[in-house]
């Protein structure tokens, strides 16, 4: 059948904007879809990506899971004779996709655009600053360093949990529609007989087989040039969780079972073991990952804003969660409280910017291989 | 002039080693009676070089034979001025192909001495032909970017310069463009420039040493190199102007767009590349779209127009990717305009795919391979390109405001041409048909009108597609008129920096012809040579087979119908001595006597030894077998080598001469037959070897077989297996057996 394509400069331009800058140095030649380990064997990504994206054709990318089953692992970066970097390109166009699922956009806008970089942090600081002069707490506590002196967890509970709500609500919705809009592209191609993967799998088989690749790690194994991602990744995702543990035991000692707080100086617990675990896996891994940008950025490119954007979020989260520790156990007030300031901070926005930011990838990359496992698109021959 | 001769046989590059250098030596002493024969261990060596130099000085040596590497090696260290000097190649067809020092090599060497010795008997002293009234103007005929380069060079170089242009201003096809590729830095630069071309005008009309007529035509070209008698026309009145040499400069026309409607030309708003450049200009870069005048956003290019297409124009343009680029900077300087480039593979040669890259670069300019099926309305004056096999899809359309057809270069000479084949062809259907054909068919605007009997214009070549082209091989310049030029597009599809350049080229060649003429020695392609054809008119029989046979105009004929030489158009290749059925054209140091002398030389020692003769064309058979020596291929040792100025100079005496002395086989090494071939003399093989036909009736009056003389059809590049090709026909031969005339 024949298609009509309807050329749309302003999203080349969109997506030169936002890191893209190599798009159109692209002519076709085919070497990264050679070059990729992650790719489907059959209509493989992504030289067709690259030529979409140069005429603009927005609409392709709505409803195509490969853009996320992409890891950028940024071996057809390495191999391009044209230096047209299409990791970075695809990278540039799941940022786009992001604002067209993650909703409002305006949210994503901000997110991503570098010029509004001092306002995202901003305007958390600004609410938190707000509510504690509101409820007469905005000074450095006397005694002892409690942090929950300076903060109480009611308020805490009030913050963090409609965030991290906020921010997993919206990204389920975006995978909604980007679950919604991938069907309908198979239906489409079904219907004019060009159907990639006509028979689907069962779905929870693909949720396991998900699951289990992600926690393996098993795409990143497959990267060439960036074979160091694996590790980085891997402490970083591995330390997450078991931080997120450790804050889950500790809401459950005061939350639920009205129990002191299990972080207390001098009160040491399993759940310390993790957060401590945690945060120290954190570190390696956000180093391993400033350092990986930093020797193959003559090969594959140091990465867009988009990218630091998250290494930074995260990297001030590790940070400003290691130094109160550090300055609680030093007893030093006056830097100890700021800095746990900052830690909220970074950590709400870790929380209500998931769905805008490169964390997004939690939800669509997930949604995208659960998807090409159900369709069959994942398999390789 | 009183011949003394000397003889010098160089023992290097294993000679020495092959065969006996002494009983060499009795051949030209004992032998062929000349007392002063030395060898040396290396000839070339500026000691060896001074052996012959003293010889010259001391004893006034004035005829030389040596014996050692290939004619075409060492020429400037065996070059002797004042003397005859020929060169027996005894180190390639010896030395370095032959067993060393069997009986057969040693008689090898011996038959190449005598044959080489006797050639030196036979030559004379060539005396250099110089003729009168001799002009060192250059004419150049076409005054767009090829030509008015062309007019300033050969006027840089003190050169006066007559430049000839049909339209009333100078500048062809660069008037016509809105601006042009830069020709420095891409990078740095935007990649549109205005073209600077009033500048070149402003300099071509003000150099003292250019006259330049405009709105002028060529109604005459009468004469020869040196001799050029150019009627002019300009305005209704003529002036006739002689000069030495031209450059045929006259460029292109864009393809006939009305054969491009399966592209949609002729619906609104489909324009061609050269339409586009007038848009461009006439709205000062604003691209409104011809239909409403509304700015066109979407344009759509549609490359190889016709191009690269068998029904259209086969070859490729190679300007047009590149200038289909620039016209899409001319949309992009509209930010929200998208220029759509739909190709079959972009060509840019050389420093334009640095153009290409940082034209795709913009965000606007968008491309795809595509085969484009089709154009069609989408209303509004919107068009659809309806496409297959791209790179976004399988069947794909887009829609467009407006498209452009980047069409293809046909060159001027090109409508000439066709008109003048098919003239000949109507003519060999009778007289009646030829007056049809000149009564019904439009006849183009000729451009040179010259004088010639093979008609007015550069004739077409196979596979030149109407080019200015004639051996793009050897001679990139030379046109198969001696002492026409070609530059610019006129002879291959370039752009305007290429243009420029080629009209350098062509300048230098234009000089050349007239520093040769000026000495007397061949324009092209044997640069060095002094001889000349020159007929014993007293026995000719007027049968007017040299003036039909030669290949280059080189001979004309009175009134009487008596052949003359107009000898600066010669390229003395001696097709007409091999034409001449009285034998009476003869050159200085080559005819059918000194031939026919030298093959009566060859030994024939009896009945078990077998003797072939190879005659082998010096341009590309003979360099074949010095590159087949080089890798040491062995050739049969029976075979003797001739080398032939071109095949078509052969003459059957030759082997009704051989075959009755006892010569076992003859074997004619010639180029490959077809005009795209490009034999250095047009198709000298093919005429030997329709003499060669004939040869039927002296091997019947002989009673030979037919078996025992063939041709066989070479490039410069068989030498691999040329060797085996004359091998294998030595062993056909002694299956014939022994020539019954041996021995009588």
């Amino acid at each position: 059948m024949e298609q009509v394509i309807r050329p749309d400069l302003s999203f080349v331009n969109d997506v030169i904007a936002s890191g893209g800058e190599s798009l159109k140095k692209c002519y076709q030649c085919a070497t990264c879809t050679v070059v990729c380990n992650v790719t489907p064997d059959s209509n493989p990504f992504p030289r067709k990506e690259m030529i979409w994206a140069q005429w603009g054709l927005r609409d392709k990318f709505i409803g195509n899971p490969d853009v996320w089953l992409c890891h950028q692992c940024n071996d057809c970066t390495a191999y391009c004779p044209r230096g047209a970097k299409p990791g970075e390109v695809i990278g540039a166009i799941r940022k786009q996709s992001i604002m067209q699922y993650s909703q409002p956009c305006f949210m994503a806008r901000l997110v991503n655009d570098k010029k509004f970089m001092p306002l995202i942090f901003l305007l958390p600081a600004v609410l938190f600053a707000v509510v504690l002069t509101a409820i007469g707490k905005f000074t450095i506590p006397q005694g002892e360093i409690v942090f929950l002196k300076f903060v109480p967890v009611l308020l805490i509970q009030a913050l963090f949990v409609p965030a991290l709500g906020f921010g997993s609500l919206i990204g389920i919705l975006g995978v909604r529609k980007y679950w919604k809009d991938m069907s309908n592209t198979r239906l489409s191609e079904k219907q004019a007989g060009g159907c990639l993967s006509c028979s689907t799998e069962n779905i929870m088989n693909s949720v396991i087989a998900t699951v289990q690749e992600v926690l393996a790690h098993q795409k990143f194994k497959k990267c060439d040039v960036a074979k160091d991602r694996f590790s980085a990744h891997f402490f970083v995702f591995y330390s997450f969780i078991a931080l997120g543990i450790a804050t889950a035991i500790g809401a459950l000692y005061i939350d639920i079972l009205d129990m002191p707080s299990p972080f207390k100086l001098g009160y040491g617990t399993p759940v310390k073991l993790f957060g401590t675990i945690g945060a120290i896996g954190l570190l390696i891994g956000v180093l391993l990952m400033i350092s990986n940008r930093f020797k193959n950025a003559q090969k594959v490119g140091i990465g867009s804003y988009f990218d630091w954007l998250l290494i930074t979020v995260i990297g001030v989260v590790m940070a400003s969660g290691i130094l109160s520790w550090v300055t609680r156990l030093a007893n030093i007030p006056m830097l100890a409280y700021p800095i746990y300031f900052v830690h909220l901070i970074s950590v709400f926005s870790l929380f209500v910017y998931l769905p805008y930011s490169k964390l997004s990838h939690i939800f669509y990359r997930v949604a995208a291989i659960v998807y090409a496992k159900y369709t069959g698109r994942d398999k390789t021959n | 002039m009183e011949k003394k001769y000397g003889v010098y046989i160089c023992k290097g590059c294993s000679i020495g080693e092959s065969v006996n250098i002494d009983k060499l030596s009795q051949i030209a002493t004992k032998g062929m009676g000349i007392p002063l024969c030395k060898s040396h261990d290396v000839l070339c060596s500026p000691e060896g070089i001074n052996l012959i130099k003293e010889d010259i000085q001391k004893e006034g040596v004035n005829a030389i034979a040596i014996a050692a590497c290939s004619p075409r090696v060492k020429f400037e260290e065996f070059d002797f001025p004042g003397t005859i000097t020929e060169r027996a190649n005894i180190r390639e067809f010896v030395a370095w192909t032959q067993e060393p020092n069997t009986e057969e090599t040693q008689s090898l060497a011996e038959d190449y001495l005598t044959m080489h010795i006797t050639k030196l008997k036979k030559g004379d002293m060539p005396e250099p032909n110089i003729l009168e009234n001799l002009s060192s103007t250059i004419l150049v005929v076409g005054g767009g970017v090829a030509g008015m380069n062309a007019a300033l060079d050969a006027a840089n170089a003190g050169y006066s310069v007559l430049l000839v242009e049909k339209e009333p201003q100078l500048g062809g096809f660069a008037n016509k463009v809105y601006k042009k590729i830069p020709t420095g830095e891409y990078f740095t630069e935007p990649l549109i420039v205005d073209t600077g071309i009033e500048n070149v005008i402003k300099s071509v009309e003000s150099h003292p040493n250019i006259k330049v007529y405009k709105s002028s035509i060529i109604e005459k070209t009468e004469g020869q190199p040196g001799l050029f008698d150019v009627t002019i026309s300009s305005n209704g009145s003529s002036e006739t102007v002689r000069t030495g040499a031209v450059v045929l400069a006259t460029g292109w026309k864009p393809y006939d767009a009305s054969k491009l409607d399966y592209l949609g030309y002729g619906k609104k708003n489909v324009v061609t590349n050269i339409e586009f450049e007038d848009i461009a200009k006439k709205n000062n870069g604003r691209i409104l779209r011809p239909s409403d005048g509304k700015e066109a956003k979407r344009v759509a290019f549609i490359q190889c127009a016709g191009q690269r297409d068998p029904n259209h124009l086969p070859y490729c343009s190679s300007m047009c990717c590149a200038t289909s680029l620039k016209q899409a900077k001319y949309v992009r300087q509209d930010k929200d305009a998208v220029a759509m480039i739909f190709y079959k593979d972009i060509r840019t040669p050389g420093r334009l795919e640095l153009y290409y890259k940082e034209a795709q670069n913009d965000p606007g300019v968008m491309l795809t391979k595509a085969d484009v099926k089709g154009v069609s309305d989408a209303g509004n004056g919107n068009l659809y390109v309806e496409m297959e096999n791209t790179l976004l899809g399988e069947k794909v359309k887009i829609e467009a405001d407006m498209v452009v057809l980047a069409a293809g270069m046909v060159p001027t000479t090109r409508a000439p041409q066709e008109y003048l084949d098919g003239l000949t062809a109507a003519a060999a259907k009778g007289d009646d048909a030829k007056k049809k054909y000149i009564e019904e068919t439009p006849k183009p605007d000729f451009i040179l009108n010259l004088n010639y009997k093979q008609g007015p214009e550069i004739p077409s070549l196979e596979g030149a597609y109407g080019f200015a082209d004639s051996n793009f091989i050897c001679f990139p310049y030379e046109t198969r008129r001696t002492g026409v030029y070609s530059a610019g597009g006129v002879k291959r599809p370039m752009d305007t920096t290429e243009a420029q350049s080629d009209a350098a080229g062509a300048v230098f060649k234009a000089i050349q012809c007239i520093d040769h003429v000026a000495k007397g020695i061949a324009v092209h392609p044997r640069t060095w040579d002094v001889t000349f054809p020159d007929p014993l008119m007293i026995r000719c029989t007027s049968c007017k087979r040299c003036t039909e046979e030669c290949p280059f105009g080189a001979i004309d004929e009175d009134e009487k119908g008596t052949p003359f030489y107009k000898v600066n158009r010669c390229r003395r290749c001696g097709t007409c001595m091999g034409a001449c059925p009285e034998r009476i054209v003869s050159f200085k140091d080559y005819s059918v006597d000194i031939i026919g002398s030298m093959i009566k030389t060859i030994e024939s020692p009896d009945e078990e030894t077998f003797r072939i003769l190879c005659f082998a064309c010096e341009n590309d058979a003979y360099p074949a077998l010095d590159t087949a020596a080089l890798h040491r291929k062995k050739i049969d040792p029976s075979v003797r080598f001739v080398s032939l100025r071109c095949l078509g100079g052969m003459n059957l005496v030759w082997v009704a001469d051989a075959l009755s002395k006892g010569i076992d086989g003859i074997l004619l090494l010639g180029c490959k037959f077809g005009e795209n071939y490009q034999c250095h003399f047009v198709k000298g093989s093919e005429l030997a070897n329709y003499r060669f036909g004939k040869v039927g009736e002296t091997l019947n009056r002989l009673q030979l077989e037919a078996e025992r003389v063939q041709m066989l059809q070479v490039s410069i590049t068989d030498y691999e297996k040329l060797p085996d090709m004359i091998n294998e026909f030595v062993e056909k031969v002694k299956e014939l057996g022994p020539n019954p005339f041996k021995g009588m």
